[in-house]
């Protein structure tokens, strides 16, 4: 620490002195930031997250923003803990606020014990353990500009957490850098104000102390990143899609990727557009994705069925938000299962695959695009919006862990040792050879109508049953090739968790809470949806008293599900549900699961 | 050549406007010398959508009121294919509309022929967005598609035809077809094609057929002169067929800089080299960049 403030800008208004403790040493640590949209709650969240990663903690990010441009509540919290956990903690240490709203909108998810650091420029804030500086003023004065204010809170919560000074300036200049000298010389002024205030108010100083982690080399993304980048690695040259919370920057992140690979970025006039345009790229033999949520995803449907019958291989990324119509398109959901496991009109096989973390999004994204193509047929990428947008840190992305595989593609040198090409061939594992339209020599008909071998229509019962049995049979020749869950837990407990997507983080942390209980439980992430893995299921079941399904819908959705392909489990299955908008916190898994377990809440 | 689909028998109706379309586009195409494996026909759904099973290419049969999204899709990933899109009034201006619009805007060199028959013909006659006041009891305004498309600012090749002057109509495609290959821009080419079940016009409509370009004040490279005759022409209870927008000259720049980027070096997305230890080096620096 330097030495305290020499200038002593003590406006500082200091609530429930009496409640000062002597320094805490924190290993978990999360702080929310909360203000309206435009007072820059994004960058102190980005600063801190920036810090911690230093440190060696694990960091995980989520926000809170309202479905508009400017204004209006929002808050972002970000968490730095020594072990990897990939959701938000349940109660927040510290609130940074902005506003009275933003005390209010957050109230019930502070500890006891937390602070409110607040911008008393504008409001005296209704909280018992609070403390505010006038941050706008302060820079404002000496700055012109009281939007440095944000860097200024940053400044005094180094203070408050005991950061080390030269790694604080480090993440300034790291950020602000490209921004320019006077930018960076501003902000570098405006934390050093922000320091110097707090460092006035003795209870401030070092009121907790962080530890240091061993998490390093780590990168901080998100799954809507993640999956960008899979989709360039995996050889994905074709991206069609029409902007849609919480699916839109997997676009954006293309749209800068992809020129560089002699890959195309269009955005549709609408969902039916950006369908169709990858169907008509898959016809060419590149690698085609779009990406969606719930609206757009009911508007696809007709194309997703087309990819299924014309046999092309599609990848389709869904981001649940909370639905259905418009719903809440910036709040999290996972209730585009069940439409998804019986889509469409007509039947037609399809994969649905769920990343089961930040880093699951990039690899899964490359087995999907060898899936789709191998199997030709639509594969849906199912995410979440807290997966898809909330951020983690993860273990850089390893490529010597990843293959690029085209089995069922015909080269243009196969091609001309060919007698005879026939678009839908029969073969003992549904597979007909992939010669994409423009291979020399080759004329192919494609079609969504019911077609023979050569894809001409027929409307022979005969040939109705082969094709309809060569292409839903795929959904039982290629089990072995679609990714398993993963085990976490203790292999004898009795007690089993299932879920799939972003509630991996809460689970993995509740069923820390209940080991510390005594309760051992263990935990299968599902990562294949459909079909349903009923020979990995069983065992799974078999081992356990009760199962709990957790996930984020009204009507249980994967329990259903499974229970409609097992129902032989069905006295075991329980569900643990949450559908306001916000994903899960940890004791809101491990309570359900205690009251099942011991009968009455304890 | 590798013996792959060939063409079907034929089920349209006896004298089907939609003949003169395949004939024509049939004698285009051989006339322009294109090699069948790097034409692509996406078909509609209707009558006329089930062209591309009649014509040795590739035929791609799309979702109804969807080809034009899916030749989008299948020009930009495959820019060395010539795209054409075919299908009815219906399919384009009902259930397609919007991307008939946005095709215009896309402006991706391939040709979108509707066969116009203001009739739903497949269904078996119900009135099309095309179809004229009192037709299967029609309240609505007929729509007219080149009034439209001359309204869209673009520089795509814009005519209409008719199905009993096949030469006109060849002569039309090999054009738009040529204006496409030069990656120059979308073509749209509407086909007065009647259909002699439900909708017989083929007499009506050779007596009321006027050739544009032989109207004093004809300009295909003027929208507005043109847009004048083509109403002056309706007023006066005629139907102005015709090249209707023909962009300035050749040497002009090609109006999709995305297509030109991807072809100097015959590059696009479904030619482009995915292997992973080809590509490892460049991956391995989007991934620093990216962390």
């Amino acid at each position: 620490m330097t030495t305290p403030a020499t200038q002593a800008p003590s406006q500082a208004v200091e609530a429930s002195p009496a409640q000062r403790r002597a320094t805490t040493e924190l290993s978990d640590v999360s702080v929310i930031v909360g203000g309206q949209g435009g007072d820059g709650t994004l960058t102190v969240v980005d600063l801190l997250g920036r810090y911690f990663r230093k440190r060696g903690l694990y960091v995980y990010t989520s926000r809170n923003t309202l479905s508009r441009i400017r204004g209006g509540h929002a808050d972002a919290s970000v968490r730095a803990c020594r072990d990897p956990r990939a959701a938000i903690k349940a109660k927040a240490d510290l609130l940074l606020a902005f506003d009275q709203e933003a005390i209010d909108v957050v109230r019930t998810d502070l500890d006891p014990d937390a602070l409110v650091l607040y911008d008393s420029t504008a409001f005296k804030a209704d909280y018992p353990n609070s403390l505010g500086f006038p941050f706008a003023t302060l820079v404002g004065g000496q700055l012109g500009q009281p939007i440095y204010k944000n860097t200024a809170a940053y400044g005094a919560i180094s203070v408050l957490m005991g950061f080390d000074d030269a790694v604080v300036r480090q993440v300034i200049e790291e950020r602000f850098k490209r921004r320019g000298a006077d930018a960076l010389d501003k902000n570098l002024k405006a934390l050093e104000m922000g320091r110097q205030a707090a460092l006035s108010v003795p209870s401030a100083v070092n009121r907790w102390s962080l530890v240091e982690g061993d998490a390093h080399n780590l990168i901080l993304t998100t799954g809507n990143q993640a999956t960008a980048l899979g989709f360039v690695v995996g050889g994905g040259r074709f991206f069609a899609g029409y902007p849609i919370t919480p699916a839109t920057e997997i676009m954006e992140y293309l749209m800068r990727y992809l020129p560089n690979y002699h890959g195309v970025v269009r955005q549709g006039e609408d969902e039916l557009a950006s369908i169709n345009m990858v169907v008509g790229a898959a016809t060419t033999g590149a690698r085609a994705m779009t990406s969606t949520s719930g609206p757009g995803l009911s508007l696809m449907t007709e194309g997703i069925g087309h990819a299924g019958t014309a046999e092309l291989g599609i990848l389709i990324a869904d981001c649940q938000r909370v639905g259905p119509s418009t719903g809440q398109p910036t709040r999290h959901e996972q209730s585009d299962l069940a439409h998804l496991a019986h889509l469409g009109h007509g039947e037609f096989p399809k994969f649905i695959l769920s990343p089961g973390s930040t880093e699951d999004c990039f690899y899964m994204t490359i087995d999907a695009l060898n899936l789709a193509e191998k199997w030709r047929l639509p594969v849906i990428l199912l995410m979440d919006q807290a997966l898809c947008q909330n951020a983690a840190t993860v273990p850089a992305f390893d490529l010597s862990k990843v293959k690029v595989e085209r089995p069922s593609l015909v080269t243009p040198e196969q091609a001309a040792k060919l007698a005879e090409y026939r678009y839908y061939a029969f073969s003992p594992n549904g597979i007909s050879p992939f010669a994409p339209v423009g291979t020399p020599g080759v004329t192919s008909q494609i079609t969504g109508n019911e077609h023979d071998e050569w894809g001409h229509v027929s409307v022979n019962p005969v040939n109705r049953n082969k094709m309809m049995e060569k292409r839903m049979g795929k959904l039982v020749q290629a089990r072995d090739e679609l990714p398993r869950p993963r085990y976490f837990g203790r292999k004898d407990a009795r007690i089993g968790l299932i879920g799939y997507g972003s509630t991996s983080g809460p689970i993995l942390e509740a069923m820390d809470l209940l080991d510390a209980e005594g309760l051992a439980t263990k935990y299968l992430q599902a990562r294949t949806l459909f079909p349903v893995q009923t020979e990995i299921l069983s065992p799974f079941f078999d081992s356990v008293d009760l199962a709990f399904v957790v996930e984020h819908n009204y009507t249980g959705q994967l329990a259903r599900l499974i229970r409609e392909e097992l129902p032989q489990y069905y006295a075991k299955l329980r569900s643990v549900l949450k559908y306001d908008g916000f994903s899960f916190r940890a004791p809101e898994i491990a309570g359900p699961i205690r009251e099942a377990v011991h009968g009455s809440k304890r | 050549m590798v013996q792959s689909a060939k063409p079907t028998p034929n089920t349209w109706c006896p004298g089907c406007g939609d003949f003169g379309v395949l004939a024509a586009a049939k004698k285009a195409i051989a006339d322009l010398k294109i090699p069948p494996h790097e034409v692509v026909l996406v078909g509609g759904i209707g009558c006329s959508g089930g062209i591309h099973n009649f014509i040795d290419i590739n035929g791609v049969h799309a979702l109804h009121g969807r080809l034009l999204a899916q030749a989008v899709g299948l020009k930009l990933a495959n820019p060395q294919m010539t795209v054409i899109a075919a299908g009815g009034d219906g399919d384009g201006y009902a259930i397609g509309m919007g991307h008939f619009m946005h095709a215009f805007k896309k402006n991706a060199s391939i040709l979108y022929i509707v066969m116009n028959n203001e009739t739903y013909g497949l269904t078996k006659g119900q009135a099309s967005p095309t179809s004229r006041l009192g037709f299967e009891g029609n309240v609505e305004v007929p729509f007219d598609a080149i009034l439209t498309a001359l309204s869209i600012p673009t520089g795509a090749f814009i005519a209409r035809t008719f199905s009993g002057d096949p030469k006109t109509m060849t002569a039309v495609l090999s054009e738009a077809l040529q204006f496409n290959r030069d990656h120059r821009g979308y073509a749209f080419v509407e086909d007065l094609s009647p259909c002699v079940t439900y909708n017989d016009t083929f007499k009506e409509w050779r007596e009321k057929i006027v050739n544009i370009e032989k109207l004093p004040g004809y300009d295909p490279t003027d929208r507005s002169a043109v847009f004048r005759l083509c109403t002056e022409t309706m007023n006066a209870g005629k139907i102005p067929i015709g090249v209707m927008h023909r962009p300035s000259k050749p040497s002009d720049p090609v109006s999709n800089p995305l297509e030109l980027k991807l072809l100097p070096d015959n590059v696009g997305p479904a030619r482009a080299d995915i292997d992973l230890e080809h590509n490892l080096a460049a991956y391995k620096a989007l991934l620093a960049s990216a962390a």
